[in-house]
């Protein structure tokens, strides 16, 4: 939209900084990809987006979280890890069976937090935090702390895990998943209110924005997005117990961070997201190719994301 | 006694030694002019404070009282002018200025931090308060002010939030009478006390003049003017009408000071209002009532008929409004929408009644200040804009277009930002949403012009009065005479939470209304805190 420029706001120092270090990654990110031996590969490319897509699916799926203004769930891991326990088990009964039922149950895990934090007000970064724990809970007293195997005479699921095309399903399964979301949040009603919630809180309930709704639906949304990665993460491993609960919940925040979405809600987007996903797999990819430690590796990641953080959100302070 | 306006009784040149009734002065401001852009906020204004006298500054909004305030603190510096303390010159610069001269504002919005004691907030931001101080006797002073405002009961050690809104006053008072404050500003100290609590405000204001300190009381409540203040300087438009000795005047002759020629002027109804004809009654409010703000408030509010509550800060005509969109869940009382009664409990249920609240506060309230101003005027009509949940784009750009047309937004800003519109448009923003939205009965509008300029004011103004040609009931709170008076069709002036009087506009008296708005006949039973 073409603006004349009388009311714009000058150009300050966060901008300028956070701009010069857009720089400095990319230029970083360039002489890395060119010095590297082996990362200009297709094959590099493949392991990158591989990497990439479950953090990816679980990351754009908390970032309607993000935006409408709760801050992050802190039970990601612990939902991705039960959902893939819930998916190997529950294969006895067919792989149909066994996804929906897992993507229900990661959508009910995370209904019953939106409705916590949306209609009683409650710190979402506490009720999660407690979620977590519940989950976890829940897991070990349902698997007696024993890993879950997929039924031996059951192989359908094994079409997840494989490439189609050249490329490994959770790939095609993150691209489809983002952009589905990246229209709702764009094109419909909810993802509309969803922003303004975000961006205000105190507006959007004297506007009687149907706040309670909203926030089940953030909340709702992440958890089947966190349990559909984590039909893909049982698939892929054939194994699946609370130990696959890593580092997910970190990752995903992280990505959400990195592709610059405000932490106060109401400004990002999905495809932000998405970019910071890749982004941070490709820095790991590299680094792991360069012979970086694993401490590191979570050690640049930590500063690139600090410095991220810090520098959007100054620039959110002053507009 | 000298003439009423003499003016050179007035100026401040004459020296005590003249007249030995009178004592000494301790404050003159002499020519002051302040403007903030193309508006004179104070114009050539000269006063005097006496030593040992509470000094009454009345006026309606807009008159220049604050501004007053802030340049006798060091908040705006006065474009010209001098101001002498205690026979000299000073300059004030900042608040630390005023202190360090013993200048002490008390705020309508305290100061104090609730969660730390009384005594820490005591001597919070002191200016010699030692870095190794005697704890010892720091405590005995502050105790003996303490009892001096007649807070024997509160202990030091207590925290501010157990105290009523009363006692948090006095503490500030106490606050600044431990940095010797010789002369205290207080700005609409009664507006949210209970009968009781002003009582001990007053006291110990008498005390303190007693004492030879002096006191600027500035209010818009004429029976404690009269009740309380030695002298009274009466502004209108930035400029000084009068003043007098207090039993010098009556209630009318201020009255009439305050309002100048506006009385002859707006009395006749001669501002082109059509009569209403009377519309049919779309809400009927049945002794609404919120503990602590609003008493027994009983209203029908009919199609097409702007409905205008008059009163002061905290008279609980906001509170009113709220209540009515949903957002004030201890409310009760029946409210009824086309003959249906109505729970108001949350916001939701009060927009599906077809209740549409527009606050007062645009910046924290009102509008998603980072969200595009198409965003923001569409915000309340998201669902007949979408079908099955997803967003027709282009309805949204055409609904978006005509509200902005209708506002006097510019059309080329729908893109940007709320945040990057000035004040006025910020609030056409906020008022256009509400624009032609179906199923509407009633448009509460709470103080719809808050901080915009003549020009925008009168925009809006028609706004409001197209949207109730077009059938829906509106009410809308307002401090300001001169807007009840423009705007209202049927004129309720509220005091202390409830209603004074309900007259329709021809019949509306600027006089009679602010006296029902600054008077506590009747009525000063209705808080109890």
């Amino acid at each position: 939209m073409a603006r004349v420029g009388i009311e714009r706001r000058p150009l300050r120092l966060a901008d300028i900084a956070l701009t010069v270090w857009i720089g400095i990654l990319s230029v970083v990110t360039v002489y890395g990809a060119l010095t590297t031996t082996g990362f200009l590969t297709v094959s590099n490319m493949k392991a990158i987006l591989t990497a990439a897509s479950f953090v990816g699916i679980i990351a754009v799926g908390l970032t309607v979280i993000v935006l409408s203004g709760n801050l992050f769930s802190l039970a990601l891991g612990q939902t991705a890890a039960i959902s893939a326990m819930v998916f190997l088990y529950s294969l006895r009964w067919g792989l149909a069976v066994g996804i929906l039922l897992t993507l229900l149950l990661g959508l009910a895990i995370g209904t019953v937090q939106g409705f916590a934090v949306g209609a009683w007000g409650a710190n979402p970064i506490i009720v999660t935090i407690g979620a977590a724990g519940l989950i976890e809970g829940m897991a070990v007293w349902l698997s007696h702390g024993e890993s879950i195997v997929p039924p031996s005479d059951e192989t359908s699921w094994e079409h997840l895990a494989n490439p189609l095309f050249g490329l490994p399903v959770p790939v095609y399964v993150f691209i489809v998943v983002t952009i589905i979301l990246a229209v709702v949040m764009r094109r419909t009603r909810f993802g509309r209110q969803i922003y303004l919630l975000g961006e205000n809180r105190v507006a959007a309930r004297a506007a009687a924005l149907p706040i309670t709704l909203l926030t089940v639906g953030a909340f709702g949304i992440a958890s089947l997005y966190t349990a559909g990665a984590g039909v893909l993460i049982g698939a892929t491993s054939a194994n699946a117990s609370l130990l696959l609960t890593g580092s997910y919940t970190y990752d995903a925040i992280a990505a959400a961070l990195v592709g610059g979405n405000a932490v106060t809600g109401g400004r990002g987007s999905i495809a932000r997201t998405a970019a910071g996903a890749i982004f941070i797999a490709t820095i790991s990819d590299m680094l792991l190719l360069r012979g970086y430690s694993t401490g590191g590796q979570i050690l640049v990641r930590g500063i690139i994301v600090v410095v991220v953080v810090v520098l959007t959100n100054l620039r959110e302070r002053n507009r | 006694m000298n003439g009423e306006r003499d003016p050179a009784a007035e100026s401040g040149s004459r020296s005590p030694l003249i007249d030995a009734s009178v004592a000494p002065v301790l404050l003159e401001v002499i020519d002051l002019s302040k403007s903030f852009g193309a508006v004179r906020a104070v114009r050539d204004l000269t006063l005097d404070v006496r030593v040992g006298e509470v000094h009454a500054i009345c006026g309606h909004n807009g008159a220049g009282k604050s501004t007053l305030v802030k340049a006798l603190v060091g908040l705006v510096r006065p474009d010209e002018g001098v101001i002498r303390f205690d026979g000299n010159e000073i300059s004030l610069r900042n608040p630390h200025d005023a202190q360090a001269h013993g200048i002490a504002l008390v705020n309508q919005e305290l100061s104090l931090v609730p969660e730390l004691t009384v005594e820490d907030n005591i001597f919070l931001g002191g200016l010699d308060v030692p870095l190794l101080y005697r704890r010892r006797r720091l405590s005995e002073h502050a105790r003996s002010v303490l009892d001096q405002l007649g807070l024997r009961h509160v202990q030091l050690g207590r925290s501010v939030e157990s105290l009523s809104i009363g006692e948090r006053q006095l503490v500030e008072i106490a606050r600044l009478l431990v940095r010797d404050a010789r002369l205290l500003i207080l700005d609409e100290p009664t507006a949210t006390l209970s009968k009781p609590e002003i009582e001990r405000v007053f006291k110990a204001t008498r005390d303190l003049v007693a004492q030879g300190r002096s006191v600027i009381f500035v209010s818009h409540r004429l029976d404690e003017v009269f009740e309380l203040c030695d002298r009274v300087t009466v502004l209108r438009d930035g400029q000084r009408v009068a003043t007098h000795e207090i039993h010098e005047i009556d209630r009318r002759t201020l009255i009439e000071h305050m309002l100048g020629e506006m009385e002859g002027a707006r009395a006749m109804g001669e501002h082109g209002h059509a009569i209403p004809v009377s519309g049919e009654a779309v809400v009927r409010i049945d002794r609404l009532n919120v503990p602590g703000s609003v008493e027994d408030v009983s209203l029908t509010l009919e199609s097409g008929i702007i409905t205008g509550l008059a009163g002061q800060v905290g008279s609980g005509t906001s509170t009113i409004l709220r209540a009515l969109g949903g957002l004030v869940p201890n409310a009760s009382g029946t409210v009824e929408v086309r003959g249906k009664k109505v729970l108001l409990n949350t916001p939701r249920r009060a927009s599906a009644a077809g209740l549409l609240y527009i606050p007062n506060d645009r910046q924290r309230e009102g509008l998603f200040l980072g969200q595009t101003v198409e965003r923001n005027l569409t915000v309340v009509r998201l669902r007949r804009l979408s079908r099955l949940g997803v967003l027709l784009r282009r309805r949204i750009q055409r609904a978006a277009r005509e509200l902005a047309t209708m506002a006097g937004v510019d059309l080329d800003r729908l893109g940007s930002p709320a945040a990057s519109l000035s004040g006025g448009n910020q609030q056409k923003v906020l008022l256009g949403r509400a624009l032609q939205l179906e199923g509407t009965a009633l448009l509460a509008l709470d103080e719809p012009t808050r901080g915009v300029d003549v020009g925008g004011r009168a925009d809006i103004h028609n706004l409001v009065r197209e949207a109730a040609r077009e059938g829906t009931a509106v009410i809308f709170s307002s401090t300001e005479l001169d807007e009840v008076l423009d705007l209202a069709d049927v004129v309720v002036t509220i005091f202390h939470g409830r209603i004074v009087s309900i007259v329709p506009r021809a019949e509306a008296s600027a006089s009679a209304i602010l006296a029902d708005m600054t008077t506590s006949h009747a009525s000063g039973t209705g808080m109890s805190s």
